[in-house]
């Protein structure tokens, strides 16, 4: 018997589905690779996710010709839990996408959040952010990326981003559950950074619940004890503060006086 | 409702210390490119800091000045205590004198004082 062989994240049709096969003609074959989204770290998405970001691609090539466009964030997620599509638009010169933003959201309805940025800003927030290297460990390009990059830490920059994560011991009962996942995230994204450890949702997910003892989903549904959270997290910020307070002091040393 | 003043100025007063810990700290980076980049997120701080300050009474009226005292040498105590252990490790290009400055300018922006 003949096989046909698919990709696994493929738009179109589900598993089950009756198709039909068919010779390419030869002008389709061509334009293949420009419909081929790029993949990585995403092991599972559903067709219609990869119909609405081909759309996407389609619509910001046609109309800003960037260097390349980029899906990242919880519309990768299994399922339909996501809140809004992040896209970085990468390209050299800065153009002014709040037009996009409306069209797209209009077309698509689903909240869009756009990020523009250089190819070296990407590699720079890449090597040196928690949260960059959290967002790119999965992503929908359209050209395809290799993000061969090696960790840069800036103690400093650092200390600056934890900081962010303080408002979760003052504000606790003011914060909804996104707010507070974001928060936590954003503490252990660092920790696992300077730990040299993988830096992804999976792992970022593991990391809460061993550290604080808490379930990520619960937090996003805002569903914990106040009173255990803020045990545990206060204990995990201040060691990650040491942490980096130690490395800045390292840093400072080998630098000499300023 | 006394308390819940007091609590309300305390939650003003920690979240207007990240603010303005925040906006000295990014001074001190020694890359101003990467510190320029990060200018939002202090509004996070900031923005819950308004809240607050619309809770204690409303935005265009101004406070008791023995409230706006003793919130302006909180604010200044906390940030400075924040700087300095953050020195004591060894931080370097920290201006401890600009703390006044960055509490004045941000309370006036937050109609705490004129």
């Amino acid at each position: 018997m003949d096989q046909i062989y698919i990709p696994k994240n493929r738009s179109g049709f589900e598993t089950g589905n009756y198709v039909l096969v068919k010779p390419l003609a030869q002008n389709e074959i061509s334009g293949r690779d420009i419909e081929k989204p790029f993949i990585y770290g995403v092991s599972k998405i559903s067709p219609i996710k990869i119909e609405i970001i081909k759309s996407i691609f389609s619509l910001i090539n046609k109309n800003f010709c960037p260097d390349n466009v980029i899906i990242t964030g919880s519309f990768l997620e299994e399922g339909f839990k996501f809140n809004d599509i992040d896209i970085l638009i990468v390209d050299e010169k800065k153009q002014d996408y709040k037009e996009l933003k409306h069209v797209l959201e209009e077309k698509i309805g689903i909240n869009i959040h756009i990020l523009s940025l250089t190819s070296s800003e990407l590699r720079e927030g890449v090597s040196s952010d928690p949260l960059y290297e959290n967002m790119l460990s999965k992503f929908i390009s359209c050209k395809r990326i290799i993000l061969n990059i090696k960790r840069k830490i800036l103690p400093k920059l650092l200390d600056l981003h934890l900081l962010k994560s303080k408002s979760i011991i003052d504000n606790f009962d003011i914060l909804n559950g996104s707010e507070k996942y974001y928060l936590t995230k954003n503490m252990i994204a660092i920790s696992l950074f300077i730990e040299s450890k993988k830096v992804s949702n999976e792992s970022i997910n593991k990391e809460i619940k061993n550290k604080l003892k808490v379930e990520a989903d619960d937090i996003k549904k805002n569903m914990i004890d106040k009173e255990s959270f803020l045990r545990w997290y206060t204990k995990e910020y201040s060691r990650v503060f040491t942490m980096i307070l130690h490395m800045i002091k390292k840093k400072e040393n080998k630098d000499g006086p300023k | 409702m006394g308390q819940n003043r007091n609590k309300l100025i305390d939650l003003f007063i920690g979240n207007m210390c990240n603010a303005i810990l925040h906006k000295i700290l990014e001074k001190a980076i020694d890359i101003p490119e990467i510190a320029s980049k990060y200018n939002k997120e202090i509004l996070n701080s900031w923005n819950i800091a308004k809240i607050y300050r619309e809770k204690i009474n409303p935005i265009n009226s101004i406070l008791h000045s023995k409230d706006t005292e003793e919130i302006e040498k909180r604010i200044i105590q906390r940030v400075k205590s924040e700087l300095l252990i953050r020195i004591s490790k060894g931080y370097k290009n920290i201006n401890i004198e600009e703390v006044e400055k960055f509490v004045k300018e941000a309370l006036r922006e937050m109609k705490i004082i004129e």
